[in-house]
């Protein structure tokens, strides 16, 4: 045989090998991403499927209890569909009202939300607030404060 | 102000479509006077972004609230540093960044001594430039750093206190800079095709710029793991997140470039192969930063920022279709007197299954992070996959790629016989095994963590063999002293001796990233007084603290640290209250050693005192500090001085009369 076509088998085996990597890995590891509208309302369909979702968070349902760390709250978007999670775990940083919370988990029949894991996004970088929201009397409060 | 700023924005768009026109029309009239120009031009744009850069680094510093973007980013409060550092903050700025690299590469390039009567310059002159208008035309009329409101604030909206951390003052700028630099090799490969020149001369001219951008890349990469492990309090340095694979995908091509352009330099093989890697990388980074900037995949980071994207798909898609038009239409020559590979067991073919294995795993990390988008596109149903699947993929790719570097340095070029191989492989295979038991006697355990260490300490012994067999042999000729000997081993070849280094660095790198099988977490709420108990550890929360630093308040947590019933000292896991934000900021305490990391973050607290703790045991990650550390050494060692380095690789190409 020659030397080339030997490094070409070769070659070729580690492509397949990593290809048949990729698609074993691929079953356990996928979820899927859905809207909050589809979380309410078609929440049967998606049982037992590991999913992701984002929401604004509402500051009042805020539920903490910090014993048991348990953590409770309600997600809604802009058609006032609401989402309850539950969540074992820890508030995540800048966890306040309006703020977008990225859930990973399952959906119960009982249309409850349990979270494995939960983020806020980062109110990045590359976005910012909008100048037209401008607001004088914050800013000279702050000022004011800094005067002190 | 803002009419300079402005004017040097739309002054280097003109001047720099100009550069462009002028070095196209020079080529073909061939007139030195017009390539002159479209230099000059070049020099001239890259004097504007200085001008704007500085500009906006005054603004950001004195406050100057009317622009919008430095009334976005910063606010009086923040320290110089941070008010700087705002300059990458945001869209605005971090684009001026980008550019204002892109013009100052131009002119490195283009004025470089040794490009001097070289007539590839005006070619790879007119593709930067062409990056340049585009950039130039997003600053114009897409994202204008300079634009002012219609009053003037009295205060700004404050930095992100997620970006009020000392590693985020580097790790953009590495990542523009690595990004950035993978412009200039692919300048040169495109203008070697167009010439039809088929040596290796662009792959040698540019091998210092490839290998500044790799480590500018590994730089960022690491700084901003560290940032996240740091700074964000989940524990870990690496997610998988989409922004975060965006900028380790060029990394994963370039290693493989780095590797497979010697096979070309000592064989004269692989030469379509390593334009389409170079040629690849770049494209990725565009590709990068169309993920990070239009918001088509759910990420944490958020950036959406509707039209940005969409622009950047456009340039991508003509800068593929430009390339690959290229290269196909010199394919043929390219594939003409090209060597043959000997043997399979031999340093060829070894790197010829390093670049396979790293490519396969750029292929893999891609199809993971545009998935979603895929699946979206064909079944209209947007399916993840998550961490598990990078980890179930990429582990064991990481293993193999360990065990090739473990084998290649001590497998000849050319062909390697079985004898050579045994030789040289049962020693280190011999005490790698037995370093792995000692660690199993010591509690080490789990098949995947017990390959993965005697695979990792077979390649840190081979390539100590490797140093001490070159340093024998140095010495059987010079009778130098060991030492002696050992330094002038690796000062002779900087290059090679220098990616040995770098090897050892991705090792520590390996033992690290292995320690997290490790992990423990411990998540409790506790009052004053009471102890938590991880692993050895025993962690008491002694009260809640208050402090202010500048202008932040500062709430604070005494725990004291005791393991195995040795007093540690105390940790202070913090939030912080930034003024302009209303909630507080995880700031971590961390105890480490070069065994684990006691990783304790205070989560919140009652009115009774009482306060939740995540304590998490990690084990090695200090390994993967030291190794970035040794990493950036090793590179710097091959590319510092040395008498490799200063040989210029001599043009033997087209000639043309304008250069």
């Amino acid at each position: 045989m020659k030397q080339n076509t030997k490094v070409f088998i070769s070659g070729g085996a580690i492509i397949v090998a990593i290809l048949i990597l990729m698609v074993a890995a691929t079953p356990g590891s996928t979820g899927s991403e859905i809207n909050l509208e589809e979380a309410v309302n078609q929440s049967e369909r998606y049982e037992n499927r590991y999913i992701t979702t984002e929401g604004f968070l509402i500051g009042d349902s805020i539920d903490w209890d910090a014993n048991n760390v348990e953590l409770r709250f309600d997600l809604e978007d802009d058609l006032d569909n609401t989402l309850s999670v539950y969540y074992e775990g820890v508030q995540p940083d800048n966890f306040s009202d309006d703020v977008i919370v990225i859930v990973h988990g399952y959906l119960h029949r009982d249309g409850v939300f349990e979270a494995e894991r939960v983020q806020t996004r980062c109110p990045s970088s590359y976005e910012s607030e909008d100048p037209e929201d401008y607001d004088t009397e914050r800013h000279s409060d702050m000022l004011r404060d800094s005067d002190e | 102000m803002h009419i300079i700023g402005n004017l040097s924005i739309n002054l280097a768009l003109i001047l720099s479509t100009y550069s462009f026109i002028m070095f196209v029309f020079g080529i073909r009239k061939q007139s030195q006077r017009m390539i002159n120009s479209a230099k000059g031009a070049a020099l001239s744009v890259f004097i504007l972004a200085t001008i704007s850069m500085f500009l906006m680094f005054y603004l950001l510093a004195t406050n100057q609230f009317q622009f919008q973007y430095v009334y976005q980013n910063t606010s009086t409060d923040l320290s110089m540093f941070y008010k700087l550092s705002a300059m990458w903050a945001g869209n605005e700025g971090s684009l001026l960044l980008w550019t204002y690299i892109l013009t100052m590469y131009t002119v490195m390039v283009v004025f470089s001594n040794k490009m001097k009567n070289n007539p590839m310059t005006p070619y790879i002159g007119a593709i930067i430039s062409t990056n340049t208008i585009f950039f130039y035309l997003i600053l114009a009329f897409v994202t204008p750093p300079f634009k002012t409101l219609d009053f003037v604030p009295p205060e700004g909206n404050g930095l992100n206190p997620m970006l009020q951390d000392p590693s985020m003052l580097w790790h953009p700028v590495a990542i523009y800079l690595g990004y950035v630099g993978l412009v200039v090799p692919f300048a040169f490969a495109i203008a070697a095709l167009i010439l039809k020149n088929i040596d290796s001369y662009w792959l040698k001219i540019t091998r210092r710029w490839t290998i500044i951008a790799w480590l500018f890349l590994t730089l960022g990469n690491v700084i901003g793991g560290y940032w996240a492990y740091t700074e964000l309090g989940w524990g870990g340095y690496w997610a998988w997140d989409p922004v975060e694979n965006a900028s380790f995908l060029p990394w994963l091509t370039v290693t493989a470039y780095l590797h497979s352009v010697m096979i070309q330099e000592r064989k004269n093989m692989l030469k379509v192969w390593n334009m389409s890697l170079i040629i690849l990388s770049y494209i990725l980074t565009l590709f990068g930063t169309f993920l990070v900037r239009s918001g088509v995949l759910t990420s944490v980071h958020s950036f959406a920022d509707g039209n940005l994207g969409t622009y950047f798909m456009i340039f991508l898609a003509f800068m593929v279709i430009f390339s690959m038009y290229i290269l196909m239409s010199r394919y043929q020559m390219l594939r003409q007197d090209t060597g043959q590979i000997e043997s399979v067991l031999s340093k060829e073919s070894s790197f010829l299954m390093n670049n396979l294995i790293l490519v396969g795993a750029t292929f893999a990390v891609f199809w993971g992070t545009v998935f979603p988008l895929i699946s979206e596109a064909i079944r209209g149903e947007t399916v993840t996959v998550g961490e598990p699947f990078f980890n179930t993929v990429m582990a064991p790719i990481m293993l193999a790629l360990m065990f090739l570097m473990a084998v290649c340095p001590l497998i000849a070029w050319q062909r390697a016989s079985l004898k050579n191989v045994r030789d040289n492989f049962l020693i280190p295979a011999i005490f790698s095994l037995a370093v792995v038991a000692l660690l199993v006697v010591y509690g080490l355990h789990g098949a995947y963590p017990i390959i993965s260490f005697i695979l990792i300490m077979f390649m840190i012994f081979t390539h100590i063999a490797e140093f001490i067999r070159g340093t024998k042999a140095r010495r059987r000729s010079t009778n130098e002293p060991v030492l002696k000997a050992f330094w002038k081993l690796f000062t002779g070849n900087r290059r090679r001796y220098g990616g040995y280094i770098v090897h050892f660095g991705i090792a520590l790198i390996a033992i690290g990233v292995v320690g997290a099988n490790f992990d423990q977490e411990r998540v409790e709420t506790i009052s004053p007084g009471e102890a938590i108990s991880i692993d050895n550890y025993t962690i008491t929360y002694e009260g809640l603290e208050q402090r202010s630093d500048g202008v932040n308040t500062v709430i604070y947590a005494d725990m004291d640290i005791e393991k195995d019933g040795q007093e540690l000292g105390y940790l202070q896991p913090e939030r912080i209250f930034y003024r302009h934000f209303d909630e507080p900021s995880t700031e971590v305490a961390v105890h480490s050693n070069l065994a684990e990391d006691l990783y304790v973050v205070l989560s919140g607290w009652e009115e009774d005192d009482s306060a939740t703790f995540v304590v998490k045991i990690n084990p090695l990650v200090q390994w993967i500090w030291l190794g970035s550390f040794v990493t950036v050494i090793g590179s710097l060692f091959a590319i510092w001085g040395g008498r490799q380095n200063k040989v210029v690789p001599r043009y033997q190409g087209v000639q043309r009369q304008v250069s």
